[in-house]
């Protein structure tokens, strides 16, 4: 054994190698050797030994967990049942009240209409201006108004209750919405748990986290621009942005 | 039936509103029908439109800007790449509302950018501003 390895074993492992040898127990002998030769192994073995317990123990418990089960097999594909149904349920109220309104906007132009008919005529008389002629035909476009106006308020009355009906979606969709965003708390809570159990703070992460933004930086609607620098607010900050850039 | 100057605008003019929601599509139809519009069609993304564009003699744009399969944007960049369509005007109706995001549809060669949600007066102006720069 040269100079340079003797910090492998000391001077007690060499004694206490000599005194097991001389009395003859071979196996403590040994048992010093091994020690000898791998102290480091062992020490690792050890380590290793007590991640992979660890670890198991890890395991068991996530799926001891059965929460985190349910939230993924029922409660997350029942989320997307509800919000595929609030889509649904906003897009109906959307057709519903737009069939209302464009019903309404032909009635509402015939009566314009029929009043910018009889505008003339009805000035002229204001006026004492009218012949018994044009008064003549003056009564009858006021009769085909009043008829017509009769008849189409009450149609547009019922045009308007539909409007007002096919809001009812606002209360559906706000509960089924209000579920939705309880489970996001409960899957939110059960992420920083398992974060935490591996050793990664929450709050280091969230400084820099950002949310996801696809191809050409799209985001949808941005529901807290009055938080954010790099956003536009509305409409006049959209239109000093393009002016500054010469528009 | 108000577009100001009247006359200025062409009423007749071949007009395709370009959004993934049927709602939408049909509520930017009923204010331009409102403003006179009649020859009015309709696409769902851009890689719908794009065909459409080069099929048709079409005289204005109006596309939103997040749509699943071809997004606005491009489709503005495909109008402005292929020299038969390159002159149509184009008008993005978007919630998409970051700063550089305009800024890339300004140098995309954009006509107009209205954020959503807009007013039917927005859409006047934009569409009145649109067509008085073009002549």
């Amino acid at each position: 054994m040269s100079i340079a390895m003797a910090g492998r074993i000391s001077l007690e492992q060499a004694k206490l190698l000599v005194g097991f040898l001389e009395s003859g127990q071979q196996e403590e002998a040994d048992a010093v050797i091994n020690e000898i030769q791998n102290p480091i192994n062992s020490e690792l073995f050890a380590e290793i030994g007590k991640l992979t317990r660890q670890l198991h123990d890890s395991l068991t418990n996530f799926q001891v967990d059965s929460r985190l089960n349910d939230l993924a097999t029922a409660d997350i594909p029942d989320a997307k049942e509800r919000l595929n149904f609030v889509i649904t349920c906003t897009e109906e109220a959307a057709n519903k009240t737009m069939d209302a309104v464009e019903a309404i906007f032909p009635v509402v132009d015939t009566i314009s209409q029929q009043v910018e008919a009889v505008k003339p005529s009805w000035t002229k008389l204001m006026n004492n201006d009218l012949d018994l002629n044009e008064f003549k035909v003056l009564c009858v476009g006021i009769d085909t108004l009043l008829k017509n106006a009769d008849k189409e308020t009450t149609h547009i009355h019922t045009l308007m209750t539909d409007v007002l009906m096919a809001q009812d979606f606002q209360d559906i969709t706000g509960q089924v919405i209000r579920k939705v965003i309880d489970l996001v708390r409960e899957v939110e809570e059960s992420l920083i748990n398992m974060l935490t159990a591996f050793g990664i703070s929450a709050e280091a992460m969230q400084e820099k986290a950002m949310p996801k933004v696809g191809d050409n930086l799209v985001e949808g609607p941005i529901v807290n621009a009055k938080e954010r620098d790099d956003v536009v607010e509305d409409q006049d900050d959209v239109d000093d942005l393009l002016s500054s850039l010469g528009f | 039936m108000n577009v100001s100057p009247e006359g200025a605008l062409n009423k007749n003019m071949k007009v395709l509103v370009v959004d993934d929601f049927s709602t939408m599509r049909r509520i930017v139809k009923n204010l331009l029908r409102d403003l006179g519009f009649t020859n009015i069609s309709e696409a769902d993304d851009g890689s719908t439109a794009l065909p459409m564009l080069q099929g048709g003699d079409f005289d204005f744009v109006v596309t939103d800007w997040n749509m699943p399969g071809m997004q606005g944007i491009d489709l503005l960049k495909a109008i402005r790449a292929d020299a038969s369509l390159s002159h149509i005007p184009v008008l993005l109706i978007t919630a998409e509302a970051k700063k550089e995001q305009i800024v890339m549809a300004a140098q995309a060669g954009v006509n107009g950018y209205i954020v959503k949600p807009f007013t039917a007066a927005t859409l006047k102006t934009k569409l009145d501003k649109i067509f008085e720069r073009l002549g």
